[in-house]
C-alpha cells in the first residue's frame, strides 16, 4: 500500500492494524501514552494526532488507506501535542527527582523533548490513594488515565482486578470498593508496572532491606535467574555478553556476597522431578493434564479462578523455592550453619515472586527477593563499571546448570526441559510443535513405546484461561501445560526494566537462546550436582514438593441473610463465590431458608459467604465448624439436626451437674 | 435480608444473566434498597462472571447508582442555573439546619438523604426540589422545614398535642 507521508511516498504494510502502527514501520515514532499493540485501541491520550488529507485524526485508530495524504510534524499538531501534555501535567504529581520511574517515564521523556518548561494551567488538586499493600505499589497522584494497565489487566491477563472508577474529575484506576491490591484477585504479575507510562504503578523496592543483611552478621547467599541476566546486559549495553552471569556473580562476591548460585540449578531439579511427576500421573491417569508450577502468578491465579484445578498443579516447588529449600535445608547443614544466620537473597525477573516467596507454606526459605530493576540499581550506584569486571563462575555445588535449566527464563522452555528428562528416561523418537496462535503452541512427543504425550506452551494469562476452558470442554485434549503469566514469559516478567515491550522481550528471549545453546550440559538428568543430591538427600521429595488449595478471590465479610435472635446460634454458611454459585449454592440457600422458617429453627442463622476455599467440593455448606462439601438439602438438614442434637445433649447434661 | 437474593436472582434470571445487561440489572436491583451495597455487588459480579472492580467501575461512573445508603425520603435539591439564582443554597443550609445532613449524605436513622443535583427541569419552579418523585416548587427555608417536619411525622405529634 502507499501513502504520502510529509511529503515523501512511502509503502506500508497493507495489514498494519493503524496508522501509528504503519508510520513506525517507515521510522517514524509517533508520540502516544495510551496505545499498547497487544490490546484493544483505547484512543484517550490524543497524543498520537497527525493530519490525514487536512483532518486532524488520532493515528492509534485510523486505519491506513491507499493513497492517504499524511502529516506528522506540522506546527499545529507539535503544538496541539505540547497542549496536550501540560494539560496532563497540570493534573500530575510532578516530584520526578524522587519519583521511582525518574529516567525511565514515558511522561517525563515527552516533556522533556517537547521542552516544557512552564505548565500555563493551574496544578489541579484531585483525590489521591496510595496503596503499598503488595509487591505492586500504587499511587495515583501520578496516574494520567491512559488505562494501559486496566487493558492489560483485564485484556491481556484476564484477572480484572483494577478498572476505572467513579467519573470526571474523581476518575480513578481502582480494586473493586477503593480496597488495597492484597485483598483482590490480583496476580502480582506485574504486567501493568511494565506498561504503565509514569510512576503510576511500581514495584515495590526492597534493596534497603540487601543493605541491612549486608551490614548484619548474616551469611548473604544471592541465587540469579535466567531471565535476569539478558535483561541486566541490555541495561548496562553489553547485549549478548557470554559473561554476563559471571560478570554478575563477580559484583554481588565485591559487594559482601558469601556464595552466589544460579537459580537455573533449582530449574534442572524442578524440570527432573516434574518428568517424573508426569511419568507418574500418566500411568496412574490421574490429575491430567499436568500444570506447571514454575510461575507464581498462574498459581494463583489457578488458585482462585480455578479452584478445583489446584490439584493439577504439578506439586514440585518453582526453582526459586526449590532450590532455596536446598540451600536452607541440606546446604546448611552441610556448612553446620544455622540457617537463621543465612540471608538468602533471590534476583528475580518477577513481582510475583516477591509474593511467592511471602506465602505461608515458603515462610523461612528466601529472605529477599529483588527484581531485576532493582539488582541494576544496586550496581549502579555501586559506579562500579559491570563490563570490566573479571568473570567469575557461580559457586559449587548450585551453580552448574544444563540447557534445561536456563532455558526456563523463556516461554516453552520448561516444557522444553521435562521433554528432555523424558527423553533420557522412556525416549523420545520424534517430536512436532506447532504454533496454534501467538502465545499458544502446540507440542507432541511419540515415545519409544509408542505413546504420544500432547502439551500446551502457553504465555499470557487471558491465553492460558481460553486454554483451560477449552480442556474443561473437551475441546482440547492434552497431558501437559506449561503457563507463563507474562508474555513471552520471564523475559518480559514484571520486574524487568524499561521498556519491557515486545520488541525488548523478543530480543532477550533470543539472548537467553544464544546463552542456553553454548550450554556444555543438554539435558537436567546430566547435571552430576542435582543427581549427587539425589544419592544425598533422603527427603528431597518432600523437600522440594508443596501443595495448592483454592484461595478466595473476592475479600467479603459474610452477608446476614436469616439472622437469629441472640444467645447460641448454630451458624449456616453457605457459600456464594463462583464455583458453588455455578453449581447452585443460591438455590441451596433458598431451600435452607424455607427450612429454617418451616422447622422453626430459631436458633440457626443463615449467612452467604464468598468462598469457603473448598471449591472442587462445590456447592459448600459450612455447619457450625462442619464443613459439608457437595451439599444438597438432605446433607445439611442431616447436619443441622446433629448439631443440634449434640447441643440439647449438652445442655441437658450441664443441667444435670 | 433473606428475601434479598431471591429478588436479586429474579432480576438476574430476567436478564438472561448477560453481561451486557448489567446497568439495566444494578438499575433494578437498586430499588430494592435504595442503593447498592458491597455484597449485593459481588453477588452480581459473581452471578455474571465480572470482575467486582468492573462492576464497581459502573456503579460508580453513572450518577443514578449509589452505593451508600440513601433515605426513605431521598431528597434532589436543584441547584441549576435558575434554581441557584433564587437561592438553593438557603434550602440546603435549612435541609441541614432541620435534619444535620448535608448533600451526600443520609440521616442516622435512614430516615432522609440529601443529594444536589444540576437542573430538575423545573426552572418555571425554581428554587425547586423532589422528595420521592414528587416536585416541590418555589420554595423557601421555612416551607423547606415544615414539608421536613410533615414527612418526619411531626405535625401529627403537634395535633395530638
Amino acid at each position: 500500500m502507499t501513502i504520502h507521508v510529509d511529503g515523501r511516498q512511502v509503502q506500508i504494510d497493507p495489514n498494519a492494524k493503524n496508522l501509528l502502527e504503519a508510520l513506525k514501520e517507515v521510522g517514524i515514532e509517533i508520540p502516544n501514552l495510551c496505545y499498547l499493540s497487544e490490546t484493544s485501541v483505547y484512543g484517550a491520550c490524543r497524543m498520537c494526532l497527525v493530519e490525514v488529507d487536512g483532518q486532524l485524526v488520532t493515528s492509534c485508530t485510523t486505519k491506513p488507506k491507499e493513497g492517504m495524504r499524511i502529516k506528522t510534524n506540522t506546527p499545529q499538531i507539535q503544538q496541539l501535542r505540547k497542549g496536550i501534555l501540560e494539560l496532563i501535567l497540570a493534573s500530575h504529581n510532578r516530584d520526578c527527582t524522587i519519583c521511582e520511574r525518574n529516567g525511565s517515564c514515558k511522561l517525563q521523556e515527552y516533556a522533556e523533548e517537547f521542552g516544557i518548561r512552564k505548565v500555563r494551567f493551574d496544578q489541579l488538586p484531585k483525590p489521591t490513594f496510595f496503596d503499598a499493600s503488595s509487591p505492586i505499589v500504587r499511587d495515583t497522584s501520578k496516574c494520567i488515565l491512559c488505562g494501559d494497565c486496566v487493558r492489560m489487566c483485564e485484556e491481556v491477563q484476564s484477572v480484572g482486578a483494577i478498572d476505572f472508577a467513579g467519573r470526571g474529575i474523581e476518575t480513578r484506576v481502582s480494586p473493586a470498593f477503593e480496597a488495597n491490591l492484597s485483598e483482590t484477585e490480583c496476580v502480582y504479575c506485574g504486567q501493568c508496572v511494565s506498561v504503565c507510562p509514569t510512576g503510576a504503578l511500581y514495584v515495590r523496592n526492597d534493596l534497603e532491606k540487601l543493605y541491612e543483611a549486608l551490614s548484619s552478621d548474616k551469611v548473604v547467599i544471592g541465587m540469579i535467574a535466567p531471565a535476569v541476566r539478558v535483561a541486566l546486559a541490555e541495561e548496562f549495553g553489553i547485549e549478548r555478553d557470554p559473561f554476563i552471569a559471571e560478570r554478575l556473580v563477580s559484583f554481588l562476591k565485591l559487594s559482601g556476597f558469601s556464595k552466589v548460585f544460579d537459580v537455573a540449578f533449582g530449574a534442572d531439579l524442578v524440570a527432573f522431578e516434574e518428568a517424573h511427576e508426569l511419568l507418574e500421573r500418566l500411568s496412574n491417569n490421574e490429575r491430567l493434564p499436568l500444570f506447571t508450577s514454575c510461575c507464581p502468578a498462574w498459581v494463583k491465579y489457578v488458585e482462585q479462578f480455578y479452584p478445583a484445578l489446584t490439584n493439577n498443579l504439578s506439586s514440585v516447588k518453582s526453582p526459586q523455592q526449590a532450590l532455596g529449600s536446598v540451600v536452607k535445608k541440606v546446604y546448611a547443614k552441610k556448612l553446620n550453619l544455622d540457617p537463621e544466620r543465612i540471608c538468602l537473597v533471590s534476583f528475580m525477573p518477577c513481582t510475583a515472586k516477591k509474593f511467592e516467596a511471602e506465602r505461608e507454606e515458603h515462610a523461612g526459605i528466601v529472605d529477599l527477593v529483588l527484581t531485576t530493576k532493582e539488582l541494576s540499581q544496586f550496581i549502579k550506584v555501586s559506579r562500579v563499571d559491570l563490563k570490566k569486571l573479571e568473570p567469575q563462575p557461580f559457586d559449587r555445588p548450585y551453580g552448574v546448570s544444563s540447557q534445561g535449566g536456563l532455558d526456563f527464563g523463556k516461554s516453552g522452555g520448561v516444557l522444553s526441559s521435562v521433554i528432555t528428562v523424558l527423553n533420557d528416561q522412556v525416549g523420545i523418537e520424534e517430536q512436532r510443535s506447532i504454533e496454534l496462535e501467538k502465545g499458544i503452541r502446540q507440542i507432541e512427543a511419540k515415545t519409544k513405546d509408542g505413546r504420544t504425550i500432547k502439551g500446551l506452551m502457553v504465555f499470557g494469562l487471558a491465553n492460558a484461561r481460553k486454554v483451560v476452558n477449552d480442556i474443561l470442554e473437551a475441546k482440547l485434549s492434552v497431558e501437559v501445560v506449561e503457563v507463563m503469566a507474562c508474555n513471552f514469559g520471564c523475559v518480559g516478567g514484571g520486574g524487568q526494566p524499561y521498556p519491557n515491550d515486545t520488541q525488548v522481550r523478543q530480543s532477550r528471549s533470543k539472548q537467553l537462546k544464544e546463552l542456553v545453546s553454548v550450554k556444555s550440559l543438554i539435558s537436567p538428568t546430566e547435571n552430576y550436582h542435582m543427581r549427587k543430591l539425589y544419592e544425598e538427600v533422603h527427603d528431597l521429595h518432600e523437600l522440594i514438593h508443596t501443595t495448592y488449595r483454592p484461595r478466595k478471590r473476592i475479600v467479603q465479610e459474610d452477608v446476614e441473610v436469616l439472622p437469629a435472635p441472640n444467645g447460641e446460634k448454630l451458624k449456616v454458611k453457605v457459600c456464594l463465590g463462583t464455583s458453588c454459585y455455578l453449581k447452585g449454592s443460591y438455590r441451596l440457600l433458598s431451600q435452607l431458608i424455607e427450612l429454617a422458617k418451616r422447622r422453626d429453627y430459631s436458633s440457626v442463622e443463615i449467612v452467604g459467604t464468598f468462598c469457603l476455599e473448598n471449591c472442587d467440593h462445590s456447592p459448600n455448606v459450612l455447619v457450625d465448624d462442619k464443613l459439608v462439601g457437595e451439599a444438597n438439602l438432605e446433607k445439611v438438614e442431616a447436619e443441622i439436626e446433629r448439631q443440634l442434637q449434640k447441643r440439647r445433649v449438652h445442655d441437658a447434661s450441664q443441667t444435670n451437674v | 435480608m433473606e428475601r434479598t437474593y431471591e429478588a436479586i436472582e429474579q432480576v438476574l434470571r430476567k436478564y438472561n444473566y448477560k453481561k451486557e445487561n448489567l446497568v439495566k440489572i444494578l438499575l433494578e436491583v437498586q430499588k430494592l434498597h435504595r442503593y447498592l451495597s458491597r455484597d449485593v455487588i459481588h453477588y452480581v459480579a459473581v452471578a455474571l462472571q465480572l470482575p467486582p472492580a468492573k462492576v464497581y467501575g459502573v456503579a460508580t461512573f453513572y450518577a443514578q447508582f449509589s452505593l451508600k445508603p440513601k433515605g426513605e425520603y431521598t431528597i434532589l435539591v436543584c441547584d441549576g442555573t435558575a434554581c441557584h439564582m433564587e437561592g438553593s443554597t438557603s434550602l440546603i443550609k435549612a435541609i441541614e439546619e432541620e435534619i444535620g445532613i448535608k448533600p451526600g449524605e443520609v440521616t442516622k436513622d435512614l430516615k432522609f438523604s440529601v443529594d444536589c443535583v444540576g437542573c430538575l427541569g423545573a426552572c418555571a419552579l425554581a428554587p425547586a426540589m423532589v422528595i420521592n418523585g414528587e416536585v416541590y416548587g418555589n420554595l423557601t427555608a421555612q416551607k423547606v422545614k415544615e414539608i421536613l417536619r410533615s414527612l418526619r411525622g411531626d405535625n401529627d405529634a403537634q395535633k395530638s398535642n
